[in-house]
């Protein structure tokens, strides 16, 4: 994609550390940058103060997607060389989509074969399939073990995906919010990774209705700088319960605002609706690439992080307010130091 | 029967003594779905066949963890809640570790026996009920600690067993406090003297057949985690004078 904003971050804007490591031991406490969709007005405010721009009535919709341990280390069958497979994306056919790469020499993307053999421990094995027709390094890979079974060995065996800005190999659980459920995310989604608990039953004692669906995340990157630039979409499973349809459709009836926690809860919104407007509850898989033209169909705001200038991430926020609005509210965050990343502040679009 | 139709249960130390009477008897009363933890899977992988001929239509699955390990009960709720679809209704804190045997005094006790047993029996609870809440917060859900009457009087020689029933007691009053504005619901039972492993352990010179069948202390476990007990929430509970009509049966 082309830049849509014209903003450059300075590498030392990266949260190297979760703010409860930071010194405050709070989860909760970040900056919140508050954007007015019509009118462009920014506010800079504290995540804690996010009450202050909301309103009774309001629907907030929660990812409770778990973040898998998703990075595994395993070795090639045919010379025993080391690998990491990195999880992207469970697939309906309870195969997995994953990233091959080798880790001696390090960060080294290499031609995998068909139905090669990448090994792990605990007797579990990968059955390379197929490759992905447009990210190097990505299969379809098949496990020689699955469901329950698989999804214990991926916990003892995996270790969270994480970047080279983090200060060190935070553990798992540093990875995820407090509400995660359902296990299936290559990444944290990370907007409401702020949210205490204390928090969320705050919100309820002011009226503020909250629901819970879940999309799992894909890969932020490919580990590949020109790759990422362009970022091919790769579906994401969404599931919607009930519960959640339900609270949306008579929020939206009463002309209530309905705010999204997180992309990744406006794609799985936006693609569950339907051509009357309407999100009925069911499983499915979502490759909706939301651009500054697309008509949000269900969401009014979005609660989401800062986010990098190549980003796609930045088009989807750009449905929700003008990226002139956009582009002077980044430049205002990089001057005043805003911190970016699944660790960082948060800006919220209403 | 089927007092516990339609309910996904997870139970902690469920390969033997109270936790393995909980299974079966969970099982007898309906529960849709159980998810049994403990250290040994061999024990389990038997428990789960003897479930599965008294009530072939529930869903069972058995995982090996160490409730003392964090990162093992990440992996407890992880594979359970995959399997369940995100959804559990009941979690008891059954697993209990006793310590060294015969029990020393505090002041003879070795230091990392004595972390290890605050690690199961209090840390471990505390770890699975944060891990139990996202499944639980909008649906309800009943969560049920058990504890011991060492855990209201300080016995001597019942070491580091005894002070984490008195910090499970308080995180048990904590949590129920903390989550009284929910569909949550806190409670926590003494199951009496019971005829179990670790028990014989701790009193070798007692005559066990004085102590109840650990069979025969369920039923207050069933009530709690059934929707008879409905709004009950903050309480602590005898098992063996436990009164099913004052409840309301």
């Amino acid at each position: 994609m082309s830049h849509l904003l014209d903003f450059s971050l300075p590498p030392n804007l990266s949260a190297k550390e979760p703010p409860e490591r930071r010194g405050s031991r709070r989860r909760d406490a970040l900056r919140l940058l508050v954007l007015n969709r019509q009118t462009g007005e920014v506010t800079h405010s504290r995540f804690e103060r996010l009450y202050d721009f909301l309103v009774p009535g309001d629907l907030l919709i929660f990812n409770a997607s778990r973040t898998l341990p998703a990075s595994l280390s395993g070795w090639r069958a045919s010379d025993k060389s080391r690998v990491e497979v990195r999880l992207a994306s469970h697939l309906s056919d309870n195969s997995w989509l994953a990233l091959i790469r080798s880790t001696v020499p390090q960060d080294c993307t290499v031609s995998e074969e068909k139905n090669s053999v990448i090994s792990f421990e605990f007797g579990l094995n990968a059955r390379l399939e197929t490759p992905h027709r447009e990210i190097p390094g990505m299969w379809k890979v098949r496990f020689s073990a699955g469901g329950s079974e698989l999804m214990d060995l991926i916990y003892r065996l995996g270790e969270p995906v994480r970047y080279k800005y983090v200060s060190k190999p935070w553990e798992l659980n540093y990875y995820q919010t407090v509400y995660a459920r359902d296990p299936g995310s290559a990444e944290m989604p990370s907007a409401g990774r702020a949210f205490t608990w204390k928090m969320v039953l705050h919100l309820r004692t002011m009226g503020i209705e909250t629901a819970y669906i879940t999309l799992h995340t894909g890969l932020s990157s490919y580990l590949d700088d020109e790759l990422d630039r362009r970022h091919p979409t790769i579906a994401e499973e969404y599931s919607i319960g009930a519960q959640a349809a339900s609270k949306i459709g008579v929020a939206r009836s009463a002309e209530r605002r309905v705010i999204a926690v997180g992309t990744t809860v406006v794609r799985a919104l936006e693609s569950a609706a339907q051509a009357d407007g309407i999100v009925r509850a069911g499983h499915g898989y979502s490759g909706l690439m939301i651009k500054p033209d697309y008509s949000l169909r269900i969401t009014d705001g979005i609660l989401t992080g800062l986010h990098e200038p190549t980003a796609s991430h930045l088009e989807l926020l750009s449905a929700f307010i003008s990226p002139v609005f956009l582009n002077e509210a980044y430049n205002e965050a990089v001057q005043l130091r805003y911190l970016w990343h699944e660790f960082g502040d948060l800006n919220l679009i209403i | 029967m089927n007092r516990l139709n339609r309910k996904y249960v997870l139970i902690t130390g469920a390969s033997q003594g109270l936790g393995r009477q909980l299974a079966l008897a969970f099982s007898r009363e309906g529960a849709a779905a159980l998810s049994l933890c403990a250290r040994n899977l061999d024990s389990l992988r038997v428990l789960k066949r003897e479930i599965g001929e008294i009530a072939p239509k529930s869903k069972v699955i058995v995982i090996e963890a160490d409730m003392s390990r964090p990162a093992d009960i990440e992996r407890l709720f992880a594979v359970t809640l995959n399997e369940f679809r995100g959804r559990l209704d009941v979690l008891i804190n059954n697993a209990s570790a006793l310590g060294p045997a015969p029990m020393p005094f505090l002041l003879d006790y070795p230091l990392e026996e004595f972390q290890t047993v605050l690690n199961t029996n209090l840390v471990g609870p505390y770890v699975a009920i944060r891990e139990a809440l996202p499944a639980m917060f909008e649906q309800g859900g009943s969560v049920i600690n058990v504890t011991s009457d060492a855990g209201i009087v300080g016995y001597p020689g019942w070491g580091a067993y005894g002070i984490s029933k008195f910090g499970l007691e308080g995180m048990s009053q904590t949590w129920a406090a903390e989550l009284a504005e929910t569909e949550v619901r806190v409670n926590w039972v003494d199951p009496g003297s019971m005829n179990t492993a670790m028990h014989r352990a701790a009193e070798p010179d007692e005559d066990p057949n004085q102590w109840a069948d650990p069979a025969d202390v369920t039923e207050v476990f069933i009530y709690l985690a059934s929707d008879e007990s409905k709004g009950v929430s903050g309480r602590r509970f005898e098992a063996q004078k436990f009164n099913p009509v004052e409840a309301g049966r």
